[in-house]
């Protein structure tokens, strides 16, 4: 602890003095006013013991005027043990990409540098290292007072490039900077131009460094897009210790699709983080962002390169184009309007990038065969149709030996029977077969199959175990329409019609469009061409990997820069910052992960005292605390004081005193009584502050709308741990399930107890329906947490539910999200009198209940309307009369067959 | 122009008035309720005398003016009858309350101020004096005996305009053989009570002596250390610890009762003691009989 004004504690010395002139005075004397006062004239007392202040109210004082001298002497905790050299002092801050995950430690360090140069006078001047968001290098201020810099560190950003230190030490020889002393704020990773840098350091004073300690940052390198997954190569400083790291796929608006979680071994210095996604989601993820500390080189922006899926055709006859009966006409016209189509021969096609590659009845041999083999292995996606030359390839019996010689065709997904299957015809009794439903596996899952769509020749597959689950779609009779096997990276998927007319009336109808379009969105996408199209700056990463508006030294870049920039070191400047390139439709992403070089520790400057960024801790004044406990206390003396000369003796101030004691004694014992005094309703407390708060601001939004159209009156909601609060004064408990939770054999217990005894639970996974995906891993979190829980059999909750009559007639029951199905407990048990003590569903109600505090919603519905939010409320009205009045309305669910039993 | 001039004098006469309406009919009532109870215990002159009730019939005799033969009470028989009534002769009682700053205090809500207490008395006894058709009037007050209905009012309306005071009677021309009723706290030395009322025994006139002292002058009921302040310019008095004089201050109160005792003794007045906690009617009643003797 130091003094800033040491000077002052020789008031100290007063001390004594003032001991000694309180000890001689008395406590004043309380002041009567008397009219028989001449009878007290010449009356005096034998002893004068209270003449004399008490010695404890005497400590008091002297204690108190103790802290007021020590507390203007401006003590201050925890100083630092000083700061190098004496007279100005040059201020150093490493302010590149690097500084960023541990910014808000630094900017602390810097502010208590300041509070030194402030406490010592010291001017100081500023360098940072990073080439400024202007492209100008780094340069050293004019010595500055303390207060003036310190304006200009609470603005200080890091940025998202490397800092340029050979700049650095170039201005500090060019100006031929002196100073007393150099403060060093270093990120600790090594960059070209540090020997220089250290160097022009040492000739300027003596330095102190501040390194953080270990030096933890990790990059991302770009993502590799795989058929179903985007990897992510993650490398960081090798470290003692095996780490996690978890990587997130974030959609342009910040939601969170995807997490995946990989581990690095102690000593290495990277990972692969493989993130699964869906072909349906992949679209949807605009950037991988590292989970921890944000800096920009944690951010990997996706492009849409990485989206561009160009479809090659490839046909045998030449007019494959011819319209209506071309053999490529249908595909041609299907996939136009969406994809990049390209057509020509089979070299001229893989010459590029492709995604698919369509083929119409052509049947594969030889090199062309290997070829297309090595593309789909590498994941590309072979789309064939059949034809009379594959049914007539797999006849085999007219003399086509040469092709025999080569083997049966390796890239179909299945065998095929040898000829076709002709349905329908004039001399056939069977009739043109419809199609069948897909199937959930499928990827047409969803899609209507039209009435009018028939098939009348198509090939066969041989029947074998593999058949039905590479069936994507199937013919009303079971035989397969679109097979598909995986091989490689790649697929490779065959319709068993032809891709015109001919065979079935398929390519006509809007489904085939759908099909197709599906089909290429189960694509790897290809990055797109390089070529030196001047893209112009669109938006920019800043230090802590957000995107903001390019800086002032942003300019364009042609496409061929761009991709050489990305592997180049030092590609990403202040001219070039990372961040997205180019026009709205064809955005190209520059990020900073991959033209960073790898990774390493800096050496400290020469002739450093190092000391951990870490450890330090930013100094504490305490004179103002000091100088409030000294008001405190003389406060404290005041009332004392009063006590003493009997002021505090009236019998309203004691009468008050003791009703304030009352009052504080009775406040817990009032708010322990509480929850039993009022109707309310209680929530589970996940531990996620964000899950509690939607819980806490739904379940008020819902009170308040039960008070106002209900004659229920409800009281706030409360927070419950169950196992810990007594769940027996609540009816009603909504349990947000989050996907980290983790099971509670105590909490299991009490939640059964709650609901033999007819409590409710309303199980929200927030993750259903319109919502999938918002939750990711609350349906697994579920199963796992509820494994204790008395959950009876379990029926789907229709309009003929209770619930769906207590108060509103509802036939559906949405929260933030709708269109899944809500359970409830089947019927049959009587017990509980047929109230279901357990409903489960993922629609995040409390999401639609919540209000906030100016009374709007804060969580917008989806699929959306105002409508749907009315509905919720209804639904929670609905289960609150349930919860409360348990199966009163059931009678109405009964009117019909009572009715019935009335008329007889 | 006059406008706001007329308006300032109305003004205050009229919050003069006010003040003393409010005060005024409070002390009225309870001094006229006071009296009620005390009037039942005593009663009249029983003598034949000059008054307005009726006494007794009496036989004509010779030398009765004819004027005086009461009609009705001759016509029943063949005598004649004189009707006579009760005498009732009027004496002045003067009366006077201490108005010092000294008796504007008491020591706590529970009690009334001891000039509260002593105007009371001094109009229950009036309003019983009045009652019995003596007349009375105020030492200090405005010159002008009064008597009869609606005395009472204008006795309490002056009271409030005599001026503070020392604390003793201000000498004023007494007739002989008056009574005198002295009311106050008596707390000033005692060679000024006894130059008060030797003035007032050698008119000669008889009266009465009447201390009101507060429960907390007749206890000293405080502790601790306390700077006690006079009413009256006293110097103040810092007592380090009350407790210790309570016995002193005892004494000191005995010595200064007894000596106002003695000195009533010798000019032939009668001494009465009331403290502010106990009911009024008991000094009244004995302020009564006290006057009755």
């Amino acid at each position: 602890m130091i003094f800033a004004t040491p000077w002052l504690l020789l008031a100290l010395a007063a001390l004594p003095l003032l001991w000694w002139l309180l000890r001689v005075t008395p406590p004043s004397a309380r002041v009567q006013r008397f009219p028989a006062i001449r009878l007290l004239e010449g009356l005096r007392a034998a002893e004068r013991t209270a003449s004399r202040t008490p010695w404890w109210l005497l400590a008091l004082r002297l204690l108190a005027a103790a802290l007021i001298v020590v507390g203007l002497a401006g003590p201050v905790l925890d100083a630092a043990g000083g700061l190098a050299g004496s007279g100005p002092l040059l201020l150093v801050v490493d302010d590149g990409w690097a500084a960023a995950p541990d910014w808000a430690a630094r900017t602390q360090v810097v502010q208590g540098v300041l509070d030194q140069l402030e406490r010592s006078g010291r001017p100081a001047s500023l360098l940072l290292t990073a080439r400024n968001e202007a492209d100008q290098a780094p340069r050293p201020t004019l010595p500055l007072p303390a207060a003036e810099l310190r304006t200009r560190v609470a603005a200080l950003r890091p940025k998202a490039w490397a800092p340029d230190r050979a700049a650095a030490a170039a201005a500090l020889q060019a100006d031929g900077v002196k100073a007393g002393g150099v403060t060093y704020i270093a990120d600790g990773l090594a960059a070209e131009g540090d020997v220089a840098f250290g160097q022009a350091l040492a000739a300027v004073g003596p330095v102190q460094e501040l390194r953080p300690d270990p030096v933890a940052i990790r990059v991302m390198r770009t993502p590799k897009p795989e058929a179903d997954r985007l990897v992510a190569h993650v490398s960081q400083l090798a470290q003692p210790a095996e780490l996690m790291l978890a990587v997130l796929a974030q959609t342009g608006d910040g939601r969170t699709l995807a997490r995946a979680e990989a581990v690095v071994p102690a000593g290495a210095t990277g990972a692969e983080v493989a993130v699964p996604l869906p072909p349906e989601l992949r679209n949807a993820i605009s950037r991988l962002v590292l989970e921890g500390p944000s800096s920009a080189a944690g951010v990997a922006l996706l492009d849409e390169g990485s989206r561009r899926r160009p479809v090659g055709m490839l046909a045998l006859e030449q007019g494959s184009d011819t319209p209506l009966i071309g053999e490529l006409f249908y595909v041609s016209r299907a996939l136009g309007p969406t994809s990049e189509l390209r057509s020509g021969t089979l070299e001229a096609l893989l010459a590029r990038d492709i995604s698919v590659i369509v083929l119409a009845d052509v049947p594969l041999e030889g090199e062309q065969a290997r070829t297309l083999a090595q593309w789909v292995d590498k994941g590309g996606l072979l789309l064939r149709f059949a034809g009379p030359r594959m049914a007539d390839e797999k006849g085999g019996d007219n003399g086509a030996d040469t092709k025999r010689a080569a083997g049966p065709d390796p890239l179909l997904p299945v065998k095929l029977l040898a000829g076709d299957r002709q349905l329908g015809g004039a001399l056939s009794w069977s009739q043109p077969q419809r199609l069948a439903r897909f199937g959930a596996a499928s990827p047409f899952a969803g899609l209507a199959v039209p009435d009018e769509v028939t098939v009348t020749r198509q090939v066969l597959a041989e029947p074998s175990a593999q058949t039905a689950s590479r069936t994507w779609a199937a013919l009303a009779d079971g035989t397969p329409l679109v097979t598909a096997a995986a091989r490689g990276a790649g697929r490779v998927v065959l319709f068993h019609v032809t891709a015109n007319a001919d065979w079935s009336n398929l390519p006509l109808s809007g489904l085939f469009v759908d099909m197709l379009r599906r089909l290429v969105d189960l694509s790897v996408g290809v990055a797109g061409a390089a070529d030196d199209t001047v893209l112009g700056p669109a938006e920019a990463l800043d230090g802590f990997g957000a995107l903001v508006p390019p800086p002032p030294a942003a300019t364009g870049i042609t496409a061929t820069e761009l991709a050489a920039a990305s592997a180049m070191k030092g590609g990403v400047s202040p001219r070039h910052p990372a961040g997205l390139y180019g026009p709205e439709s064809g955005r190209r992403a520059l990020n900073l992960g991959p033209s960073l070089p790898e990774l390493a520790v800096s050496a400290p400057v020469p002739g450093a005292v190092v000391a951990s960024l870490q450890g330090t801790v930013r100094e504490r004044a305490i004179g103002p605390l000091l100088l409030t406990a000294a008001l405190g206390l003389l406060a404290l003396d005041l009332v004392l004081s009063s006590w003493l000369r009997g002021l505090l003796r009236r019998p309203s101030l004691r009468a008050g005193a003791t009703a304030a004691a009352i009052l504080l004694l009775a406040t817990p014992a009032a708010a322990a009584d509480l929850p039993a005094l009022t109707t309310r309703l209680a929530y589970v407390v996940t531990g996620d502050a964000t899950v509690d708060g939607v819980s806490r601001s739904g379940l008020l939004g819902l009170s308040a709308y039960v008070n106002r159209r209900t004659a229920a009156s409800l009281s706030d909601p409360a927070a419950v741990v169950p196992g810990q609060d007594d769940l027996s004064f609540y009816p009603l408990l909504y349990w947000p399930i989050t996907a980290d939770a983790a099971p509670d054999p105590r909490a299991i217990a009490a939640l059964n107890d709650f609901t033999s005894r007819g409590g409710i639970i309303l199980i929200d996974t927030r993750s259903s329906g319109s919502g999938e995906g918002f939750a990711p891993g609350t349906d697994a979190a579920l199963r796992r947490i509820t494994a204790g829980l008395a959950v009876p059999p379990l029926t789907p909750l229709t309009g003929e539910h209770v619930l769906a009559r207590s108060f509103y007639l509802l036939q559906d029951f949405p929260g933030r999200f709708t269109g899944e199905t809500v359970w409830v407990q089947r019927d049959q048990d009587r017990s509980n009198d047929s109230v279901s003590p357990v409903i489960i569903g993922g629609n995040d109600w409390a999401g639609a209940w919540a209000v906030d505090g100016q009374g709007r919603n804060p969580y917008t519905t989806i699929p959306g309307g105002t409508r749907q939010r009315t509905l919720a409320y209804r639904f929670g009205v609905n289960l609150v009369m349930y919860a409360l009045t348990g199966n009163y309305k059931g009678d109405q669910v009964h009117v019909p067959a009572i009715l019935e039993r009335l008329g007889q | 122009m006059s406008e706001p001039a007329r308006s300032g004098v109305f003004g205050g006469t009229a919050r003069r008035a006010e003040a003393l309406g409010a005060r005024l009919p409070p002390l009225l009532v309870a001094a006229q309720r006071v009296a009620t109870t005390v009037a039942q215990g005593v009663h009249g002159r029983r003598r034949v005398g000059q008054g307005d009730s009726f006494w007794q019939y009496r036989p004509f005799v010779a030398g009765d003016a004819r004027a005086r033969i009461d009609g009705r009470a001759s016509a029943k028989t063949d005598r004649a009858y004189v009707r006579e009534t009760e005498w009732e002769a009027a004496q002045t009682v003067f009366l006077w309350r201490d108005a010092s700053p000294s008796m504007d205090w008491r020591s706590g809500a529970a009690v009334p101020f001891k000039r509260e207490r002593a105007e009371l008395l001094l109009l229950a006894l009036a309003a019983l004096l009045l009652r019995g058709g003596e007349r009375v009037r105020l030492i200090g007050g405005p010159p002008r005996v009064r008597g009869g209905r609606g005395a009472l009012e204008n006795l309490a309306e002056s009271l409030a305009d005599i001026p503070a005071g020392t604390g003793m009677p201000p000498e004023v021309p007494l007739p002989r053989h008056a009574r005198i009723v002295l009311v106050g706290d008596f707390l000033s030395p005692l060679d000024s009570i006894r130059t008060a009322v030797g003035a007032m025994a050698a008119v000669p006139a008889q009266g009465h002596l009447l201390q009101v002292l507060d429960p907390a002058e007749a206890l000293l009921p405080f502790s601790g250390r306390v700077r006690f302040q006079g009413l009256e310019a006293e110097h103040d008095e810092v007592v380090p610890r009350v407790e210790g004089i309570r016995d002193g201050y005892e004494k000191a109160l005995a010595r200064q009762l007894s000596g106002i005792s003695a000195l009533c003794t010798a000019a032939g007045w009668s001494f009465g003691v009331h403290r502010t906690d106990h009911p009024p009617e008991a000094a009244l009643l004995g302020l009564f009989s006290a006057l009755s003797q």
